[in-house]
This record gives C-alpha cells, structure tokens and sequence, in this order.
C-alpha cells in the first residue's frame, strides 16, 4: 500500500521534473541559431564552391591530358563511360579520341574511374547543379563533334600533365547550355 | 546562381518589398483589429431591447411593434456570427503560422519564412491552396455522412463563442449557464471526428474516431469538475460573472487564490488539451500510428475545415482557461465602476468607454496567446501517450485530483476569511514569479552547458 | 470492412475469418515503417493479435550484381546496402575480400576505417533514436539529431568526398588520407557531443511519456534474443554483452579501450525498448571514446596496401564480419578464381530483427508495435538487400 503510494505521487513528481527539463531545453532553442541554409537563393557563396576539395560531384574530363588509356571506362562498375578510338586519317601514327561520353544520369559519383587516371583528366568537380529536363540531356560528351576527333595525350617524363584547374571547363560548359530544353523537334543540342 | 520563375511568390515580395510588408501588417493587425472592432460595436448592441431603443431615437421606427422585428434581429445575429466565424478562421489561420515558426525555431529550423514579410502570408496561402484542390470523396465512403462531418466538428468549435467574453462588453450573449454552455457544446466537435473516422470506411480513420471519441468522452469529467472551482469561487456559472469576481492584479486572479484552483487550474488545461487533441494527447490523428487518423481520406476544403478546428480550438481552449482562472478581460487597475462611469447613461457611451473595452479586450488576447504559446511549446517538446495511459492519466490522476480539488475548495470557501484569500493571493504569485525567474535561469543555462552553442537571435 | 483474403491466405497463413478481427496494413507506405516494408497486421481493435512483417519491397538484387562485377567494382553498391551507416557495408566488404586475398590493410588504413567507422556510427544512431522519438509521437529530437547528424556528415565529405553513399574503403586499404586540420575538427564535434548527448537525455531520453512508453514494452528476454540470432545493440540491449568489435575483432579494435553498453532493465525489465534505445545514446558516447584514442595514435604510413588494379584471388571462401550500427554486418563471398565473385552473400542486422516481430506482437497495442519498429532500428535496404 504504502509502495503504492509512493510510486502514484513518485510518477507525478517524475513527469513534474522531466517535463521541466524538456520544456526549458525546447525553449532554449527559441534563442540559438537555427542551421537551415536557405539553398538556392539566400546563399553568401554559391553552394559548390562552399564544398571540401575532395567532394564528389559531376565528372569532368580535361581532354587535352587524356592519354585515351581507356582505365577509366574498364574501371567503372556500371557502364558510364563510353570512349572510341580511332586512327588518325592525316597521321597514321597518332590515335585520336572520337568519342568521350559520361552519362551522368547513370553515375553514381563512387569516384573508382579517378582513381586509375594517369593524367588526371578525368575528375570530380564540385558542381552538382546540371538539371535537365530530360534524362538524355544528361549524357555529356567531351569530344562534341566526332568529326574533330583529340589526339591522345603522350605524359612527359617527371612532368605533371598541364590539366586545366577542375571544374572550370565543367561551369563553362553548364553555363552555356541553357536551363529550359529546347524543344524535341529540335535538332538535338551538342552539349556540352 | 538563383532560379526565379515569373510567379514565385518570393520574386513577388522581393520585387514589391513595401508591398509584401503592407499586406503582412493588414492581414497580422488590420484583420484581427478590424475584427475587434465590429465585435465591440456589435456584440454589445445584440440585444432586442437596445436594437428596439435605437431604431426609435435614431429612425423614430417602431421595431418592437414591427411586424419584421424578428427579420431584423435575425440579421443582427448573422452578422454577429459571420464576425465569430472570421474571426475564428483568422485566428486558425495565424496560429499555423506561429506554431510552424515556433516548432522551427524550437527544432534550429527557420520555418516558412517567404510569403509576405516573415512568412506571415503563408497561412494565406496554405488556405488559397487547400481551397483549390479537388475534394476527393472515396468510392467507399458513406457519402452523406462524409460531406457532413466537418461541419460538425465546425459547429463544435463556433458554438463557445456565444459565451466567449473578448473584453468587458464584447461577448454575443452572457448566458446565467455558460461554463455548462461551453461544457456541452464544445463537446460537438467529437461528434465531427466519430462520423468523419466512420464515414471514411478506412481503417485507420475509423481507429481514429474510436480514439478519439473515447478520449473526448473520459476527459470531459476531469475537465468538468475542474472547471466548477473557479465556478464555486465565483458564485455563478456565468463567464462574465466569473471574470467580474476576479480582478485586474495577478493575486486577483482565481489561479493564485487558493491552492486548490492553482492545482485544478493544471488539471483543465490538461484536459482541454485532450479535448482539444493536442501533444501529447494527439491520439485520434495520431500521425506515425494512424497515418492522420479520423481526417487520413479528407481533402481540400473539408480537410481545410478540420485543420482550422484542430487550431482555432487552441483559441477556446485557452481562452476558457483564461477567463475561468486567469482573470479574462480584467485590466488592472480598474474596477467595475470605472465601466460604469465611462459607459454613462446616453444611448452611445463616451469615447474613453471604448478605449477601455479595447484595453479590456487586449487584455484577453494576450493572455490567450501567451496561453496559446504554452500549447504550442508542450507540442514540440513531448511525446504521444499510449491510450491506455491516456485513460489512466483521466481517470487516476485527473478525475481524482479534479474532485479533491472541488471539495478543497468548498471548504476553503467556507472556512478561510478575505484577508487569508488575498494573503495566498500574494504568496501564491510570489511562487509563481519565483518558479518562472527559476526557469528563466535554467533556460539560460542549457545554452551555456553545449560546447558550440550560443544565444545567437539572428537567421529568422 | 473488407478484407483482403489473399493477404490474409499468404501473409497470415490463415483461411478462416473472424468479424471481430481486422487486418490492417501497416505500410508499405506507412510513416513509421522506415522504408517500403509491410506489417500485416490482424488486430482486434487496439490490442494486436499478430503482426507478420512482408519484406522484398526493396529487393535490389545486390547480392546477384556482386558476381557480376569486379571485386573492386563492387565497393560502390554495398554503400547501398545500408545507406544510412555506409561505412559499416563498405568496411565488412574490403575485410571479406582481403581475406580472400590473403593481405592485410595497413596500420594507418586500419586506424582511419576506424575512426570513419565510428563516426558513421554516431551518425547513424542519431537517425535511430531520432526517428525513435518521432514514432513515439515527438518531433523535436529527430531535427536535433538530423543536425548533429549533418556535422558528421560535413567531416566525413571532408574525408572522402559524398555524404551519404562513401565509397571510402577500398581492398587493402582506404581512398583518402585524413586532410590536414581535420583531427582538430572531429575532436571539436566530440567535445561538443559529449556535452550534447547530455541535453538529448534532458530532452527526450528520460522524458516520463517516453520511458513510460518504452519502458516494459516489447521485452526481448536474454535467451530469446540469442535464439532468434539479434545482433548489434538489439542484442545488447537484452543484457547480452557481444561485439563483434571486442569479441571478434578486427582491424585497429585491439588497441583500444572502450566499454559495450548493454541493457539494464533502468525504467523496466531487460530487453525492453527503452534499453534497446539507451544502448544506443550510450553507444555514441563510447564512439567518441573510441575516436579520441584513434585520433591520438594515429600511426604514419601508408593507407594502401599492394593490390593489383583486377585482384584475381584464387579459388575458395572468406568471410568478413564486422559490427555495423545495425549489429553485425556479415559477408561471405566466394572465388573461383576468376576477377568476379562466384557468389557473395551479405547477411545483415535488420533483416535478423524482422524475425522476432511477430513473436513480439501478440497481445500487445498498435502504438506498441510502432514503438518496438522502431528500437529494433530498421533500415528497409538492409532488410531486402
């Protein structure tokens, strides 16, 4: 009986103090800071460039250094990456790049066709912003116009391959394609 | 890098900003001003006697002889009503916006924070949309009783404001019964959220409505006999007589005046917060259990409806507290016959009479509000009960400590003179203010205890 | 009502009906089942006769893609196998794998997964019990865990580079040294969670509708956890004390100190859900611990061990296990030699915790159940893989 008693008052005294302690931590947050970033709009820096060096963000490929090794399209697990060879007509000797596409819509940024580069051409940008209205438009090809194949890059020896800085042909590119798609009866637009 | 489109309703205000910030103020002061305003000056004329007595000074028509006095008197009621009813749908509306800013701000969120100047508009634009969509009825339902059951519930919620009294003359009719009035009719809005769980033919709404029948029924009792302390102290059931036999001061307040009332005070609110299925007594809808519960198949205006009932009766709920233990409209420092002396004996009172109404008037919204805001912070910070433990917490904490508290007052009613009322009155709010300047420090102090964290008021 | 026969024939493996009974679907969309699972659920009311969770909404076929790409290939698809504590599936995967090729990650390797490990770790808790207090019916927690949740996040892209689906361990070794400076920030995030963790337990932990809602609600008794093979803090909280970091460890776990939480029935019986939830609070506590040593011996070195680009091991079997947030995180893979896994199968906590539910569920109410989904912490891509 009497243990009764004391755990009926001993709840009241529990729920007294508990809810004191909760209510007094909920209304100590009315004067700290909320940490909401208001992303897109009501940012000080553009959100990409607040992010570490390391993030992982939408491929790029500087393909001025790329030796056309072909270690990244084996490297990748699902398919992303698709790069064509030829010879070149004038030369026979060099070997061009005819085709360099990453289908970004596909990617799943894990970073593994990075890694066997031995240039560096391929990289991770910090962009992450390339919407598009259809999932087609997302294949971004590196080497435009099949026409004007690149030559393969030859590495010199105990010299860094002259890599254009990461993600400036990346924001160039995104910002000449336009946000809004052109219509599909359109001939297909080159991008980027 | 910013996206705008043509209609964004941010590019709007940041095109307009004078704009955005005008509407915010008509729709955050004008509105409920305004509102205030045709209730003091209609609620007080809703009488037939004075409706009859001013047709003959001002028109020399004889209304009481009138073969369409009851046209006119009925026209005075819509009106009055249609003031109760947008008055409710403002309030609704404006405490979404401050309990979605507040639960933000308690959670480090900002909360809606671009339509109109801080966000105010959101509700506006919430109702806009809502109102806009289609209102589906499911292919199951029972069709006629699905249709219906909002407005059961709205009746539920419109009713107490017949008796709500807003300030010293502004209340539609001060009923000699009105705590039972409110008692009953408040009631009704189960009677929306039985039908709307049933006629939804879902199981989830239909557990919601069993829920929620069942907690409205078993808290009414604590809520009732709670509510008969300050009517004992008073001496009568009616709402005005119950704030006139209180005073403007803290320690006149019935709350403070007797132990029992401070306890039964702590005893209505939890009630009416189950009444009112608020957190942590939010079971009928109930949202990681039942998904929405009573309203899960409701949608557009019906749901709209049921929302602005679930918020605005925050308003009855805290208004009920108010003025059975808070004092309700009284303002310190004048008494009863200051009223009388401003309202003089003319057919229309002096200006200064409606100054103090309006004071009177503003007394009550604060407290409601500060009232209001309680509800809003318990809701964030606790969690649901289980509904066992919900009819435990009625029927062995509440029922019992409500009737002990009754009979403590009878008999503090009988025994203890004037002069041991007023000294608890002090001592009681001494406590009171002690327990909030203690709070206050330990409020303070959780900000301290965080590595990081600092009172920082800025990111609104 | 109607009732869904068929459900009721395959779900329930029942045929008869009862008018007193309704069966109601918990999910699959259903705001507290974490994920596309279903309970189906045969109720009377507010008291539940059984409940039998209906899993493979979120079947992916993961175990199949593994013996279809390379061994290093795979990495990237076990970040999906539990998103919400990634570290955990990449980490078991390289242990597997290593294993089978017969090297060793080195010391530095070790220490970074480690400490990677463990901050995923209070990272995942914090979604655990956050989305806990929000199934009780409390909003407010999960915000703050979301927060704390997203300084973890910030530190781990320091680290290498995603937030979510890491990709951080590779066979032999791990794809990011630790950038300079970033030791000071994760002790500055652990000073400041030591002295959160406290305002959490202010908060909700020892809230009185919180422990009265947990506490006495879905017991697991000592023996029926080992029997129904829970794993992880479900098991701990049952007063077993197993971890695979202490009692089968692996990696850098031997050189530090640092204590297993287990349930002790404070507010109610062992093995109730409030144990099974404090656990947890605990267990981030002692994360920390374990990242404040890590951090000190940091050894110097190299984080890669020699591995060919396509490792080819030869034929035969291995097994890597470590103690995921959700308990032990198993996988098996098998070679034949070959550059892909001839089979590989991952064996996870949550799917083990689907087990027991319906042995929990009899007689117990609706909000019961939700309060019992939600202390076995469930992540629906790890129940279906």
């Amino acid at each position: 009986m009497a243990q009764g008693i004391r755990a009926y008052f001993g709840h009241i005294t529990d729920v007294v103090t508990t809810f004191w302690e909760g209510l007094s931590v909920t209304l100590s947050y009315m004067l700290r800071r909320p940490i909401t970033v208001q992303y897109p709009d009501r940012v000080e820096k553009r959100v990409a460039d607040t992010l570490p060096p390391r993030y992982r963000g939408i491929l790029e490929v500087d393909t001025a250094v790329c030796t056309g090794c072909m270690a990244c399209e084996r490297a990748c697990p699902i398919g992303v990456i698709k790069i064509s060879t030829d010879k070149d007509p004038g030369n026979p000797k060099q070997r061009v790049i005819t085709q360099f596409d990453i289908d970004v819509g596909k990617c799943m940024f894990c970073g593994l066709c990075v890694e066997p580069c031995p240039t560096g051409a391929i990289a991770h940008t910090r962009e992450f912003e390339a919407t598009r209205k259809h999932v087609d438009s997302l294949v971004f090809r590196w080497v435009p116009d099949p026409a004007k194949p690149v030559p393969f890059y030859r590495p010199v020896k105990g010299q860094d391959a002259p890599r254009a800085p990461v993600g400036e042909i990346l924001r160039r590119c995104l910002a000449a394609a336009s946000w809004i798609e052109r219509p599909s009866f359109l001939p297909e637009e080159r991008k980027p | 890098m910013r996206i705008t489109l043509g209609l964004d309703s941010t590019s709007l205000s940041r095109r307009y900003p004078r704009l955005a910030i005008l509407a915010t103020l008509f729709m955050a002061f004008g509105l409920p001003l305004g509102l205030y305003v045709a209730a003091l000056a209609v609620f007080p004329l809703n009488t037939p006697e004075r409706l009859d007595a001013m047709a003959e000074q001002w028109l020399g028509y004889d209304l009481a002889g009138s073969p369409y006095r009851y046209i006119v008197y009925t026209a005075f009621l819509l009106l009055v009503a249609f003031i109760a009813v947008n008055y409710t749908a403002v309030f609704g509306g404006v405490s979404t916006w401050v309990e979605r800013r507040v639960a933000g701000r308690m959670q480090s969120r900002i909360g809606p924070n671009r339509p109109g100047a801080a966000g105010f508009l959101s509700w506006v634009a919430d109702a806009v949309k809502m109102i806009l969509k289609e209102d589906t009825i499911p292919a199951e339902a029972d069709h006629l009783l699905f249709r219906a059951a909002p407005y059961f519930s709205m009746v539920g919620l419109l009713l107490p404001f017949v008796v709500l009294p807003f300030g010293e003359a502004t209340v539609v009719t001060d009923m000699n019964v009105g705590v039972f009035y409110v008692a009953a009719a408040s009631a009704f809005v189960v009677v929306g959220i039985l039908v709307s769980g049933w006629a939804s033919n879902s199981k989830w709404a239909l557990f919601g409505g069993i829920r929620g029948a069942a907690q409205v029924m078993s808290y009414e009792i604590p809520a009732g006999i709670a509510m008969m302390v300050p009517v004992l102290m008073a001496g009568t059931l009616s709402m005005q007589g119950i704030v006139r036999a209180q005073g403007g001061w803290p320690w006149q307040w019935f709350v403070f005046q007797n132990p029992a009332a401070f306890v039964a005070f702590f005893i209505a609110v939890t009630a009416s917060l189950a009444e009112g299925n608020r957190t942590p007594f939010d079971l009928p809808e109930a949202e990681s259990e039942l998904v929405a519960g009573y309203h899960a198949e409701y949608s557009g205006f019906r749901l709209a409806i049921f929302l602005m009932v679930e918020w605005a009766n925050m308003w009855i709920m805290a208004g009920l507290a108010v003025t059975l233990f808070l004092g309700g409209w009284q303002v310190p420092g004048y008494g009863a016959e200051d009223y009388a002396r401003l309202l003089g004996t003319g057919l229309l009172p002096a200006p200064g009479w409606f100054g103090l109404q309006l004071l009177s008037m503003l007394m009550f919204v604060v407290k409601t509000w500060a009232l209001v805001f309680v509800f809003i912070w318990l809701r964030w910070t606790l969690p649901r009960v289980r509904v066992d433990q919900m009819m435990s917490l009625c029927w062995k904490y509440l029922v019992p400590g409500a009737f002990l508290c009754f009979v403590v007052t009878l008999v503090w009613q009988l025994l203890v003179p004037p002069a041991g009322v007023a000294f608890t009155g002090y001592a009681l709010t001494a406590l009171a203010l002690f327990v909030l300047a203690k709070f206050a420090v330990a409020t303070r102090r959780n900000i301290s205890k965080v590595a990081g964290h600092r009172v920082d008021l800025g990111n609104w | 009502m109607a009732i869904d026969m068929k459900i009721e024939r395959q779900i329930l493996r029942r045929t008869e009906t009862s008018d007193e009974e309704i069966v109601v679907n918990f999910g699959p969309q259903h705001p507290s089942t974490h994920g596309v699972i279903n309970f189906v659920t045969q109720t009377t009311g507010e008291i539940i006769r059984r409940s039998v969770p209906e899993v493979g909404y979120l079947h992916r076929g993961l175990e199949k893609i593994g013996e279809m790409v390379t061994y290093p290939g795979y990495m990237p698809f076990t970040d999906r196998i539990d998103y919400v504590a990634a570290m955990f599936a990449n980490e078991g995967y390289a242990l597997a794998v290593e294993r089978l090729l017969g090297i060793e990650a080195p010391p530095r390797a070790q220490y970074l997964r480690a400490i990677a490990g463990e901050l995923c770790r209070i990272s995942s808790h914090f979604i655990a019990v956050g989305t806990m207090a929000t199934d009780i019916g409390a909003a407010t927690p999960l915000t703050h865990g979301l927060r704390e949740r997203e300084s973890v996040n910030d530190l781990i892209e320091e680290l290498c580079g995603a937030r979510l689906t890491f990709n951080y361990h590779r066979i032999g070794g791990v794809s990011f040294d630790a950038p300079a400076g970033w030791s000071d920030k994760v002790l500055r995030f652990l000073d400041h969670l030591d002295s959160y963790i406290q305002e959490w337990d202010r908060l909700i932990s020892f809230n009185q509708i919180y422990v009265d809602r947990l506490a006495n609600v879905g017991v697991i008794t000592r023996e029926q956890a080992v029997d129904y093979g829970l794993v992880g803090p479900n098991l701990r909280g049952s007063g077993v004390q197993w971890d695979i970091r202490r009692d089968l460890s692996y990696g850098a776990y031997p050189d530090f100190a640092f204590d297993i939480p287990v349930g002790t029935g404070r507010f109610g019986t062992v093995g109730d859900c409030w144990d099974r939830y404090y656990v947890r609070v605990q267990e981030m506590l002692e994360s920390s611990k374990i990242i404040r040593q890590a951090l000190a011996k940091l050894p110097e070195g190299e984080i890669m061990a020699k591995v060919a680009r396509k490792p080819k091991p030869d034929a035969g079997e291995a097994v890597g296990r470590v103690e995921s947030a959700r308990g032990e995180m198993l996988y098996y893979v098998v070679s034949d030699g070959s550059e892909k896994a001839y089979r590989l199968r991952v064996r996870t906590g949550s799917f083990l915790a689907m087990g027991i539910i319906e042995e929990l569920s009899r007689g117990i109410m609706v909000a019961d159940l939700i309060a019992i989904i939600a202390s076995l912490d469930i992540v629906a891509p790890e129940i279906d893989r």
